[in-house]
């Protein structure tokens, strides 16, 4: 035997890629044995696909399915938001309209950066018992520390000042021009 | 085209287009067309359920080919389970027909043909049967079964020679 039935079966769905398949093909034209074993295999698979169940015999089934999905679900499913029917009529349209923009401008009005703001920039603070060490605690940190990227240090040196708090500052780490010159 | 599995139209589309090849599945694995409706069913009312989105009817399709032959599976193991005190053994069908002819097969020859495939073993069963009956090329089935497409291609030939020898050599041989 010359080609095996897994060959013959691969080429017989058609699956064999080149240059297999033009060999098989040649082979097939002088090779009586493997011509023969090849139509037997295409006999079983012509028998075994023609006992599939029929179009006709799935109708009915398919009918009685689909009634029973229909009924059962697609009916029953609330209908989208873009699907629904929109019969408002125009004042009512108008009138909502309105309503959008009377809250827009009232929105702007409105200062955001307001004084409830200042008063949340430093939630905790806790003065030791000598009266000098202050201690400023950030309890809720992230939304502290997000707070106070939100004001210059200008801003948080006025704040503590108008609170009475005596405040130190002092630059660290800072290193003179010339030394930088002299480093490059 | 996208397919959203539970929007009706697409739901439609796809149920037009894949009941038939579901039910084929379902009942060669299972060969009762009652249980095979179950099956569909409940695979289509997963597939709408779940409320998917597919990149195409055929992404659909392989969805519900893989659902359905799953399910079919599931009740053949059920129902050999119960089975397995009262195994009767059928003998061996011969069929004879004449190699490289198309004659039309007699509903004799297809429930041999039919008896033979139930017989199968699950691995061979699902991939023959997606093969024969469902018109998939290898590459199809490897993915709906989630295996390499050399392994399709060694169990439809085991599939094959199981079912040659099943439904007698000598008898399916040139006559």
């Amino acid at each position: 035997m010359c080609l095996d039935d897994q060959i013959l079966n691969t080429y017989l769905d058609g699956e064999l890629v080149e240059p297999w398949r033009t060999q098989v093909e040649e082979h097939l034209t002088y090779c009586n044995a493997c011509k023969s074993r090849f139509e037997q295999l295409q006999s079983l698979h012509y028998l075994v696909s023609s006992s599939r169940l029929e179009d006709q015999e799935i109708e009915d089934h398919s009918k009685k399915v689909y009634q029973f999905i229909e009924n059962n679900y697609i009916s029953k499913k609330k209908r989208g938001f873009f699907s629904r029917d929109f019969r408002i009529k125009t004042p009512t349209l108008l009138a909502v309209a309105a309503a959008f923009i009377v809250i827009f401008v009232g929105a702007l009005l409105i200062n955001p950066k307001g004084a409830a703001q200042t008063d949340q920039l430093i939630p905790r603070v806790n003065v030791a018992e000598e009266g000098r060490v202050v201690q400023v605690k950030a309890t809720d940190g992230l939304t502290v520390a997000q707070i106070l990227d939100n004001f210059s240090l200008e801003e948080i040196l006025k704040y503590l000042d108008s609170r009475g708090y005596e405040v130190d500052l002092r630059l660290k780490g800072l290193i003179p021009i010339d030394s930088v010159d002299n480093l490059l | 085209m996208e397919v959203k599995s539970n929007e009706n139209e697409s739901f439609r589309l796809v149920y037009e287009e894949v009941f038939p090849v579901v039910m084929r599945v379902a009942y060669h694995v299972t060969y009762n067309m009652d249980v095979s409706e179950d099956i569909c069913q409940e695979a289509f009312i997963r597939f709408f359920e779940r409320d998917i989105e597919f990149k195409s009817v055929d992404e659909a399709k392989y969805w519900l080919i893989r659902v359905t032959k799953n399910l079919a599976i599931n009740v053949v193991k059920r129902k050999s389970r119960e089975k397995a005190m009262v195994d009767k053994i059928k003998k061996a069908p011969k069929v004879p027909i004449r190699s490289g002819e198309e004659v039309l097969i007699s509903s004799e020859t297809k429930t041999l043909v039919r008896e033979a495939v139930e017989k199968l073993p699950e691995k061979l069963k699902s991939v023959l049967v997606l093969k024969e009956y469902a018109d998939l090329n290898y590459k199809q089935i490897a993915k709906i079964l989630r295996i390499s497409e050399s392994n399709v291609k060694v169990r439809v030939h085991r599939a094959r020679k199981m079912l040659e020898s099943m439904l007698d050599r000598e008898e399916i041989d040139v006559s």
